[in-house]
């Protein structure tokens, strides 16, 4: 029964990433590749996190919000940023439109950040006897960061990728992008000063992705209009 | 350049391939770690005892538990051969639990939850009532007297369970299963199947002290011996500490032997008697430590004593003791003894009542522990606060038999009885009024000791079988001894005869909070559509209307195109 309940942990939690690749146009146009790829720049943009965190942040007992940590902590995300500009801009992709590039590596970026972090906790806990909603609302958390990466993904393409953008619309595109990018230190301050409870924080959470893919996909079909 | 620059390359690659070593390794390890401690509570629980006599089998006859909890409140006519049985002692129906068990009724297991009263070094105030008291002794003595095919265990009483008790009867009162979050507990207890204990050992422990022979004299000195068991026996191994019995007892040795040794270390103060002090094992089961150790003595030294006094129960008497015998009162030497118990009892102002018992040599059950002592015609006596001659494996250490229940007042003025009649007899004052043993003198008796080895004890579970040879208990009770006495030795034998016992004694309660299948279905469900909805948004969004009906229409037969 337990590993039941594993399974509808994992299917919630990798469902979607399928169910984008199979349900758009990714899967016609073969993007397989590109996402690969990006989820191996992941990796690495992760290690590279780790070994900053580990080198610059100092481990404190309480769960104390040291504004300063905090502030070290966003600027190290922005290593987030930087990998994904390289998985976008930098690596050669087979020849795909604009369109299906930043979906094909939002997701494979999203996928990475699935497994790496939720996976093991998954593995761990899910299969125990004992209940809790932790699983499911991780899950939950899983799909809003599916939709935050792929927002990300498009921001980031029309930031790097397109050279015509309208005048007005670029402050607009960076403001999301840093709202975006900044995303888990906002959540961390809403759980540790606000003292937000898991369920809320992810309801919070499901709430602005959904917003903030308004507004990419807003403003991605604003950047095509001048190209067409 | 390049060169150097692939090297650096293939160096770092190599760095970083090392680096990812452990990373694997961690992974692996998660991935093996099938049994992580994820349970909401985890109650240490002391299992019923489990032994045979002559094959008889009684107590609890299993031990793992993997079951959902009831309570009392549940529905009549539940089926409660899957769950296990909560019961507060506060709420104890002994009737209810004779039934079950007398009409062999199948339950899962069953839960016993103690007041904290009842823990072996409870410090708190808070006296237990009486009422309780009653109630667990006869609860015990059903349940050591039954043959149980199911678990039980003791545990108890924290917050956690509180609450875990309280949601158990709220679900049960409305009759519902475990749902999903609301009130569904598991317990279970995962341990090995309990296996009999191969060779039980008992130890005895004997110091000797050796009085002062007289120039010119080589007949053999008379011995005086103090004897008391130590071990115990009771529902719950794990718990039977027996502060009363025989914990006092074991402490009043202990202090009686301070006290001669104290006035033996002096050769103008030794007297001309030898002592030997033997703690005995065995106790419960017809003192056959005490059997063992008189017949491993030297003939001779056994012909030398005197006579034996026997500590049992000393803790928890007010005005009366009293000395038990099975030789006739009208023995001379009976008459001796208890005569100088009761001119020391006089002065220090209690009774002593002097009960004759006679052995019955067929019947295997040695009720005192002299009696042993008579069987190889030695005299002694026991001095007890019993009335009666306990039954077998009763008055040996029960759960209700805790620390709060002894006085050390009481131990104190035994100890001033067997000490001052002993060295009134050792010295030749008989009838005098003297006090040796005088309080704010140097030989005192010393209260703090008193205290600290009684608090020592209660902490200390004293179950013979489950004692291993190098117990922590033994070597200090050789320790003490070996302080106080010239020679001390131990003795090891098995327990053999009719006994058989059964480990596992102790373990740990898991209690989860479940979820039940319906509730996984339910959630199976959801994510089924939830994903099939996201199917069709970005279907319909990307691909448009058709292409996600297309999907679903199975293409036009040839048959029909052709016609």
């Amino acid at each position: 029964m337990t590993l039941f309940h594993f399974f509808n942990c994992a299917i919630l939690t990798f469902g979607p990433h399928a169910v984008y690749y199979s349900a758009t146009p990714l899967s016609e146009y073969d993007t397989l590749g590109t996402s690969v790829k990006a989820a191996v720049v992941y990796l690495a943009t992760a290690l590279v996190k780790l070994v900053c965190l580990a080198t610059f942040l100092q481990v404190s007992e309480t769960e104390v919000f040291d504004p300063y940590q905090e502030a070290l902590k966003a600027m190290i995300g922005f290593i987030d940023v930087a990998g994904l500009y390289f998985a976008l801009a930098q690596l050669t992709h087979r020849n795909i439109s604009q369109n299906h590039k930043f979906q094909a590596v939002g997701l494979g970026w999203a996928f990475a950040d699935s497994v790496l972090h939720r996976l093991a906790p998954l593995w761990v806990g899910a299969r125990g006897l004992e209940f809790t909603w932790d699983y499911v609302l991780q899950g939950l958390e899983a799909n809003a960061n599916l939709v935050f990466t792929i927002s990300l993904a498009a921001l980031g393409s029309l930031m790097w990728l397109r050279k015509n953008k309208p005048k007005t619309l670029i402050p607009i595109i960076y403001t999301c992008a840093v709202i975006i990018a900044t995303m888990p230190s906002i959540t961390s301050y809403l759980r540790r000063v606000m003292g937000w409870h898991f369920p809320k924080v992810v309801g919070f959470e499901l709430m602005t992705s959904l917003v903030m893919a308004f507004i990419s996909c807003q403003l991605f079909i604003l950047c095509q209009r001048p190209s067409l | 350049m390049a060169e150097e620059k692939n090297s650096k390359q293939r160096h770092h690659r190599s760095m970083l391939l090392d680096s990812m070593y452990p990373v694997v390794a961690l992974m692996l390890v998660l991935v093996a770690c099938v049994e992580l401690c994820d349970a909401a509570t985890v109650v240490d629980v002391y299992r019923l005892i489990q032994y045979d006599i002559s094959g008889v089998p009684f107590g609890s006859r299993f031990s793992s538990l993997n079951h959902h909890a009831a309570s009392l409140s549940f529905q009549h006519g539940a089926d409660l051969s899957r769950s296990v049985l909560i019961l507060p002692l506060r709420e104890l129906d002994i009737a209810f639990v004779q039934d079950y068990i007398s009409q062999k009724q199948s339950l899962g297991g069953l839960l016993i939850l103690l007041p904290q009263t009842f823990r072996p070094g409870y410090i708190g105030g808070g006296e237990t009532q009486d009422g309780l008291r009653v109630l667990l002794a006869q609860l015990e003595k059903l349940l050591l007297h039954s043959n149980i095919p199911f678990p039980v265990y003791f545990a108890f009483e924290n917050e956690e369970t509180d609450a875990m008790l309280a949601d158990v009867k709220k679900n049960d009162a409305l009759g519902q299963q475990a749902t999903a979050t609301t009130g569904g507990y598991k317990l279970v207890i995962s341990v090995s199947e309990p296996r009999k204990i191969a060779s039980p050992t008992i130890t005895n422990i004997q110091g000797w002290l050796p009085g002062s022979r007289a120039d010119g004299d080589s007949n053999q000195l008379p011995t005086i011996a103090v004897v008391a068991s130590y071990d115990t026996f009771g529902a719950a191994p794990a718990l039977s500490v027996g502060s009363d019995s025989n914990g006092s007892g074991v402490v009043a040795l202990l202090e009686v032997a301070r006290l001669f040794s104290t006035l033996y270390s002096n050769p103008k103060t030794r007297g001309r008697y030898n002592l030997l002090f033997a703690l005995t094992s065995g106790g419960p089961y017809n003192y056959e430590g005490t059997q063992k150790w008189l017949k491993s003595l030297d003939q001779r030294m056994r012909e030398s004593i005197d006579y034996a006094i026997c500590l049992n129960s000393v803790g928890s008497w007010d005005n009366e003791l009293l000395v038990h015998v099975s030789k006739p009162p009208e023995n001379a030497y009976i008459k001796q003894i208890f005569e100088g118990f009761s001119n020391v009892a006089e002065d220090l102002g209690f009774q002593v009542s002097l009960k004759h018992k006679k052995i019955n040599i067929s019947n295997s059950r040695v009720a005192w522990e002299h009696e042993q002592f008579s069987r190889l015609r030695v005299t002694a006596a026991t001095v007890s606060e019993l009335l009666t001659p306990p039954e077998l494996l009763e008055s040996a250490g029960s759960l209700s038999d805790t620390r709060q229940h002894v006085n050390e007042d009481s131990i104190i003025k035994g100890v001033k009885l067997v000490a001052e009649s002993l060295a009134r007899h050792i010295y030749g004052h008989q009838g005098k009024d003297i006090q040796i043993f005088a309080d704010n003198s140097s030989l005192a008796v010393n209260r703090f000791y008193v205290k600290s080895w009684l608090d020592s004890l209660s902490q200390t579970p004293r179950v013979a079988p489950f004692l291993s040879k190098n117990e922590p208990l033994i070597m200090a009770l050789k320790k003490e001894l070996e302080d106080y006495t010239a020679e001390v030795s131990i003795q090891q034998e098995s327990l053999d005869g009719i006994f058989t016992f059964y480990d596992s004694t102790k373990a740990s309660l898991n209690i989860y909070q479940v979820a039940s299948v319906t509730f996984d279905l339910l959630l199976l469900l959801v994510l089924g559509s939830y994903l099939i909805m996201l199917f069709s948004f970005l279907v319909i969004t990307t691909r448009g209307l058709d292409d996600l009906i297309s999907i679903f229409r199975r293409p036009p037969s040839r048959k029909i195109k052709i016609a």
